[in-house]
């Protein structure tokens, strides 16, 4: 034993040497990786604004409340794109949450284990499809069937009922803000839902076990247990569902009508930010135009950002009201 | 060779040292319980008399949690799990299919392993279970909370922060929160299942005074591990070995002179 400690203790410089040296190496590495990030998200924040300049020198603060967008008279304005890009997630979240949190509480609490793997695996597969399909989707199958039976339904529907008939006015086009919501809450669907899922599942069984052991209903558990336990995570899934769907691009182009304009009934074709792009890149010549368009990526990544914030904020918020 | 403890002739030895009449408050008659094919528990026969304490002990794996789940059909939740025979809570069986469970569980409170406050409110925890069955006004509200809380001995260490949440109290508050917001919703019967097996003696000493004290109203089953805990705390025990009754009794025969060697082997530490 004296011995053993002696080679070790006389003669360190190899080993210890090499441990070293990996200990260094790994945390410089590691330092790099992170301090990458940093330096892509600073350099698209910085060629943003750089690009943009020129658009928000020549309009101002205009150029966020203006509608028009006139490449032929170099005119435009963000209204539009941004009145789009919230409306279509707004409907897509209103649709996709309810039916993202029902399925998940379908496979996690009341599903016949034999049904479980399927319903999983299909939904992971939804979330596989390549937007274009969905776009090409919308616009061939889902839109005609919309403009055939749905829309007409929803007009007369809601004609006459204050607020609601300027919603859902006008001729039905198939095409619109609707249409283009309606994709996005599929295509946010199985984020939001494999997200809650896995949180649902973390729930620990003893603590639904104690709830029904109270006599409480599936709902009941699901309501005041479950979801609470699982709100960060819950959070998490919707902010992410709803990042997908303010920068989803090649879908919404499909179906979205891509006129800009800000409607008062969802019916009408609009367009979002990342539409707009898309659209008209390779046809913006002059620099005001294509620096309109660069300062629409800039004020969609402010969007993405604030609603990040915001997420964070009421996180916050939750923590300190349970007085933790 | 082993024979079946006799159930009708323990109760009529019991039946002479024990002044008072005992009034069987659940009988569990002929129960046997699948995990799918694999059979769990065998044959067992055995009362719960009112308002006394019966512990289920045992080694591990001997069916005493799964007995215990029996009581309030917690078993449903899981597919592939089943009960057959009857158990009878004021001579309705449970077992039944027709029993509405969620209205059995509130009449039979369950305490688990490990303390489970719900992610709320202490006040809430308590109020919780209420609210599900009754529509109490506040003030009736807050007599209950109080009530619940004051005899589970957590009044004095909570009443000036019931508003924040169960989850910063210790693992003895939060076990002892658990029980009143079982008792809140006024059960008959309180399964404890392993009630302290998590906590610090000082708070298992505190829940088996609380045992103590519930069971002037609730009748209680407690599944332990701790044989000096059915002991103390128990009026009757029981005694399961790979999902059959052994021995069932007071306590103190069980303890002093059991019946079975295979009891006798086991509460002296020779397996288990």
């Amino acid at each position: 034993m004296n011995t053993a400690v002696t080679a070790v203790a006389g003669n360190p410089s190899p080993t210890l040497a090499r441990h070293k040296l990996m200990e260094s190496l790994l945390r410089i590495l590691t330092r790099c990786a992170a301090i990458t990030v940093l330096i892509m998200l600073s350099g698209v924040i910085i060629s943003l604004i750089d690009g943009s300049l020129p658009a928000l020198k020549a309009f101002g603060f205009s150029f966020f409340h203006t509608e028009s967008w006139n490449p032929v008279t170099e005119k435009f304005g963000a209204a539009a794109p941004i009145y789009g890009t919230l409306v279509t997630s707004l409907i897509a979240m209103l649709i996709g949450f309810p039916i993202s949190i029902g399925i998940a509480v379908f496979i996690t609490e009341l599903c016949p284990p034999k049904l479980k793997q399927p319903i999983s695996t299909a939904i992971e597969l939804l979330a596989g499809i390549p937007s274009i399909i969905y776009g090409i989707w919308g616009l061939f199958v889902l839109a005609p069937l919309l403009q055939k039976y749905v829309q007409p339904l929803l007009i007369k529907a809601f004609d006459g009922v204050p607020g609601l008939s300027t919603l859902f006015a006008g001729p039905p086009y198939g095409i619109g803000v609707l249409t283009a919501g309606l994709i996005l809450s599929i295509m946010v669907l199985p984020f939001i839902t494999s997200i809650t899922r896995d949180v649902f599942e973390t729930v620990p069984p003893m603590l639904k076990e104690s709830a029904y052991g109270l006599g409480c209903t599936t709902w009941e558990v699901v309501r005041h247990v479950v979801l609470p336990f699982t709100k960060t995570g819950v959070i998490g899934g919707v902010m992410l569902g709803l990042g997908r769907a303010l920068g989803e691009t090649m879908a919404v182009t499909f179906v979205i009508g891509n006129a800009h304009r800000i409607s008062h009934s969802l019916l009408a074709p609009g367009t979002t930010i990342s539409a707009s792009i898309a659209n008209e890149f390779t046809e913006a010549d002059g620099t005001l135009y294509t620096s309109s368009l660069i300062a629409l990526g800039l004020i969609l990544f402010i969007i993405t950002f604030i609603v990040l914030g915001a997420a964070r904020l009421m996180l916050l918020r939750m923590k300190q009201s349970e007085g933790r | 060779m082993q024979t079946r403890p006799n159930v009708e002739l323990m109760k009529a030895e019991l039946t002479e040292p024990i002044k008072d009449a005992l009034t069987e408050k659940v009988s569990i008659r002929n129960l046997d319980f699948f995990y799918g094919d694999y059979r769990a528990l065998k044959s067992i026969s055995l009362p719960l008399y009112d308002r006394k304490v019966t512990a289920f002990i045992g080694p591990s794996g001997c069916g005493k949690s799964t007995l215990l789940r029996i009581l309030n059909r917690m078993y449903d939740l899981y597919p592939g799990q089943r009960a057959a025979g009857e158990v009878l809570l004021d001579g309705k069986n449970i077992i039944d299919p027709k029993t509405d469970v969620n209205l059995l569980r509130a009449q039979i409170g369950m305490v688990f392993q490990k303390p489970t406050p719900f992610p709320m409110s202490i006040y809430d925890n308590i109020a919780f279970g209420i609210r599900l069955y009754e529509k109490v006004p506040k003030a009736d509200m807050n007599d209950r909370v109080e009530d619940a809380l004051k005899r589970t001995a957590l009044w004095d260490e909570v009443k000036d922060k019931l508003q924040a949440s169960g989850l910063g109290l210790s693992g003895g508050q939060q076990q002892r929160l658990c029980i009143a917001r079982s008792i809140a919703v006024r059960p008959q019967v309180l399964l404890l299942d392993e009630p302290t097996s998590a906590l610090d003696p000082i708070s298992t000493a505190k829940i088996e005074e609380l045992i103590y004290q519930l069971k002037a109203d609730y009748t209680i089953a407690i599944v332990t591990h701790n044989m000096q805990q059915a002991a103390r705390a128990a009026d009757f025990s029981a005694f399961m070995y790979l999902g059959e009754l052994v021995e069932f009794g007071t306590t103190d025969q069980v303890f002093t002179r059991p019946r079975e060697q295979r009891t006798e082997d086991y509460i002296t530490g020779r397996f288990g």
